[in-house]
């Protein structure tokens, strides 16, 4: 039987990694080393799925930013198609469950239905159908790295997370093709990495800073069971607001046209990315942008970086202050802090979270790792179930109240938040006139008094029921949550023994019969193997950059030589004819290779297109 | 009879087959499912202890790898393990449920104010309403009034609940007449009850006063 992997699915990069003996490891790429996938999936016009590092390259050529809203545009004679950054803010969400930040970001189908769909070009792609895809990649990722295939996974979630949305991650799991076998909490897990399971008893402080969301759970730990006592966070709080105060710093003295400008704004955020990282371990950084006519240089000190940054690290820690009051907990109780999610590399971050809870946070492994790490030790105690591994039990908590709208639309709870599961309720109903056929239960998740108010998880009908004077019917709803934290819901007349059958519309997220058609859909997408989508990624490689090619040429004919043309029509005439053929690897060597031909040329494209807006702005001073 | 859905070895209703050790998956009383006697004083550490060690030998994780019928019965066998440990952890919900097992309902309208309390939930309403309409110069000094009242209602509990567990330990003992016992119990539970119940009352005026 094949192994178990663990996967962290997070919002901005996501991790494939196994267990290798007693110790879990990442699968990095095979070729580039990054054990990091960006979460960044790209769907061309034609319908090529590009993910990662592949789906940031193509960024620039699918979408534009306008009025702060991504827009997707066409390429010539085909649909158009989009990049999806930070899919996770939307799984399992109904349209009107969607952020108000997060609404304008991208092109949706349809807000009223019970998922939210983006629209690219004529298609409509679920949240789901996107992740699958990041999941896909990772999935052939570590088949590339060990030679293995990956059929069985570990996936981690954020401990808030709902019915919803935990079940829209499971969705993911089986349109990839994967067997979910076990949710993870993501704060579990990154106690898991650090062995804290072994601890006899204690608190833990999971501090949880990624690229654009921030987590704090507090965590009790007890006989290797972790019973989560309180979350919160930012879902609009990380990295690239550190980032962005450095960009302000460079672009502040620019004219507000350049700032605008999407390829100076990009190149002014990688220098600023990179100064920030610099400043983790050095006095110093610099900041520089080229531009065609001059240079930008800053220089800026840690102090001077921490200074600027430190409302930020402020909004965490007042988080992790209303966790530890939700979690009546005092911060010195706290017996261990862990530190996940790049950003917590900052000495900032570290000191003052040290100083929070008056210890020194573990920080010994990878921040971007923890994660992945901790679900492959989880894959690995469930791989140990065929053997013998016994020592360690991971029993997650539900993190919301489960009830059923009762008269008046009051919420009747049934399972609190914080039960330990797997747990169950058994509830008994009956008809309330003669000869009633049908029960309606409504089922909804929250800590809210009213039904209304708290989120509705799915609606059915029980029956039908034999025709019975009112009141004599009795028929048991038995209410199961698993150890994934998602619902199972089964009936049982009392009178006769006989099972009902359940109809249950989830309210939100997608019903088994569209997974199934989703399924069919996806298998001439995803299901081909690995090489014959390689190839696919190579003719399209090769279709785009000539199509390009042909068109810059004639459009910047004076800012190229005649021997550097000469030299770059021969390269693209020889991909011209192997383009359609089936040499995958020569494919793309003349591409690479006509990349950099070309790079040159394309560089003083941007420089003029640059100098020609700096222009409009001087004319426009003028006058 | 109930056959195990791993080794079909033939055994009584239990948690876990006495053969091959996998979970029965079949439902039980909570004292049944933690092999308890059915006693009323429970040492709760010793449930805890007997919960985890359960719940290492029934959860699904360790049976990821097993049959759809013996998961199925893992998954419903820990199901009934967490219900029957939290129902019996809390002394009121055991206390409540073991009347249940005698069939003896508490009585179903449990809104009805226990009559030595009357005098007392008479005076925490009205200072919860003069809370409530407070204005902002009186308030802080209304606010302390009703904190200290909250201590003196989470003191009452914590007396009822000694009482209550005193007469576990009776009971367990073939002590004193049983039906003066059992209305007893019933007396104590309904008034923690309240007591709950009128403490929550409190924290959410305390709670609304501290959101303005």
């Amino acid at each position: 039987m094949s192994r178990i992997f663990g996967i962290d699915l997070g919002t901005t990069n996501s991790l494939i990694a196994v267990m290798e003996g007693e110790r879990p490891q990442i699968a990095a790429d095979p070729q580039t080393g990054n054990p990091l996938l960006p979460s960044v999936v790209a769907i061309a016009p034609q319908g090529e799925v590009f993910v990662g590092e592949r789906a940031i390259a193509m960024e620039p050529h699918l979408t534009v930013e306008r009025d702060g809203r991504i827009h997707a545009i066409g390429f010539e004679g085909g649909e158009a198609g989009a990049v999806v950054r930070s899919v996770k803010r939307y799984m399992g969400l109904g349209g009107d469950e969607v952020a108000a930040e997060d609404r304008h970001r991208y092109s949706f189908a349809d807000f009223s239905g019970p998922v939210v769909r983006f629209a690219i070009g004529k298609r409509t792609f679920t949240p789901s159908q996107i992740s699958a895809e990041i999941l896909r990649a990772l999935k052939a990722r570590a088949a590339a790295a060990l030679g293995e295939q990956v059929e069985r996974v570990v996936v981690t979630v954020p401990a808030y997370f709902n019915d919803g949305q935990r079940q829209a991650t499971k969705d993911a799991g089986r349109l990839a093709g994967l067997d979910v076998v076990r949710l993870v909490n993501e704060p579990t897990a990154a106690s898991l990495a650090y062995g804290l399971h072994q601890m006899a008893e204690g608190r833990v402080a999971v501090y949880d800073l990624g690229g654009g969301t921030f987590d704090i759970s507090i965590l009790n730990i007890k006989g290797g069971i972790f019973e989560v006592l309180a979350t919160n966070g930012d879902t609009h709080l990380g990295g690239d607001d550190f980032d962005r105060l450095l960009v302000d710093l460079l672009l502040g003295e620019l004219p507000p046209q350049l700032r605008l400008d999407r390829h100076v704004w990009n190149s002014a955020r990688l220098a600023a990315e990179a100064a920030k990282k610099r400043l983790s371990d050095h006095d110093e950084a610099e900041l520089v942008l080229r531009l065609p006519d001059r240079e930008v240089r800053k220089t800026i000190s840690r102090t001077e970086f921490e200074r600027m940054a430190d409302d930020l690290v402020g909004r965490s820690l007042e988080r992790c202050r209303m966790a530890l009051a939700d979690a009546q907990l005092a911060p010195a109780e706290v017996d261990a802090v862990v530190l996940v999610g790049g950003s917590t590399r900052m000495p900032l971050v570290r000191r003052r979270v040290a100083e929070l809870f008056g210890r020194e946070p573990m920080c010994s492994l990878d921040p971007d790792h923890v994660v992945a790490l901790g679900a492959a030790v989880q894959a690995g105690v469930l791989m140990g179930s065929m053997g013998s591994r016994d020592d360690m039990l991971l029993l997650d908590v539900v993190p919301l109240s489960l009830g059923i709208e009762t008269m008046g639309g009051v919420m009747e709870r049934l399972i609190h938040r914080n039960t330990t599961i797997p747990t169950s309720v058994a509830e008994m109903f009956t008809t309330a006139v003669d000869n009633q056929t049908h029960v309606d239960i409504h089922v909804v998740q929250g800590e809210r008094e009213l039904a209304r108010d708290c989120r509705s998880l799915a609606r059915f009908k029980l029956g039908p029921i034999e025709l019975q004077p009112a009141g004599v019917p009795r028929v048991e709803v038995t209410f199961l949550i698993d150890a994934n934290g998602i619902l199972n819901v089964t009936a049982r007349d009392q009178r006769t023994g006989r099972e009902h059958s359940i109809d249950v519309k989830p309210s939100y997220g997608l019903t088994d019969e569209e997974i199934e058609r989703m399924l069919g859909e996806s298998i001439d997408l995803g299901e081909q193997d690995l090489e014959q989508r390689m190839l696919i990624s190579a003719r399209n490689d090769a279709a785009q950059l000539l199509g390009a090619l042909a068109r810059q040429l004639e459009e910047y004919a004076s800012l190229i030589q005649a021997d550097e043309r000469q030299h770059i029509e021969e390269c693209a005439s020889k991909l011209e004819g192997v383009q359609n053929g089936t040499d995958r690897a020569y494919i793309s060597a003349l591409v690479e290779e006509l990349n950099q031909l070309t790079t040159p040329f394309a560089e003083r494209i941007m420089d003029y297109t640059i100098s020609r807006a700096l222009e409009k702005k001087s004319v426009e001073e003028l006058s | 009879m109930v056959q195990c859905p791993s080794c079909a070895w033939p055994s009584e209703p239990r948690l876990i087959c006495p053969q091959c050790g996998a979970p029965l998956g079949v439902e039980l009383d909570c004292f049944a499912a933690l092999e308890l006697p059915r006693k009323l004083a429970l040492d709760s550490r010793e449930l805890e202890h007997i919960y985890h060690e359960a719940g290492r030998r029934v959860h699904p994780d360790r049976f990821a790898a097993a049959t759809p019928a013996v998961r199925q019965a893992s998954l419903k066998s820990t199901a009934l393990l967490t219900r029957s440990y939290r129902t019996l952890r809390d002394p009121v919900s055991r206390g409540r449920y073991w009347l249940e097992l005698m069939d003896e309902k508490l009585a179903e309208n449990n809104q009805r104010v226990p009559p030595e309390l009357a005098e007392l939930v008479f005076e925490v309403q009205q200072q919860i309403g003069e809370l409530r309409e407070a204005q902002n110069g009186s308030v802080n000094t209304l606010c302390a009034a009703v904190r200290e009242r909250r201590e003196e209602l989470a003191g009452l509990a914590a007396r009822t609940q000694e009482e209550l567990e005193r007469n576990f330990a009776r009971w367990d003992g073939g002590a004193g007449e049983r039906q003066d016992l059992v209305n007893e119990l019933k007396s104590a539970l309904s008034k923690i009850a309240y007591l709950r119940t009128l403490t929550r009352d409190v924290d959410r005026a305390l709670e609304g006063t501290a959101a303005h």
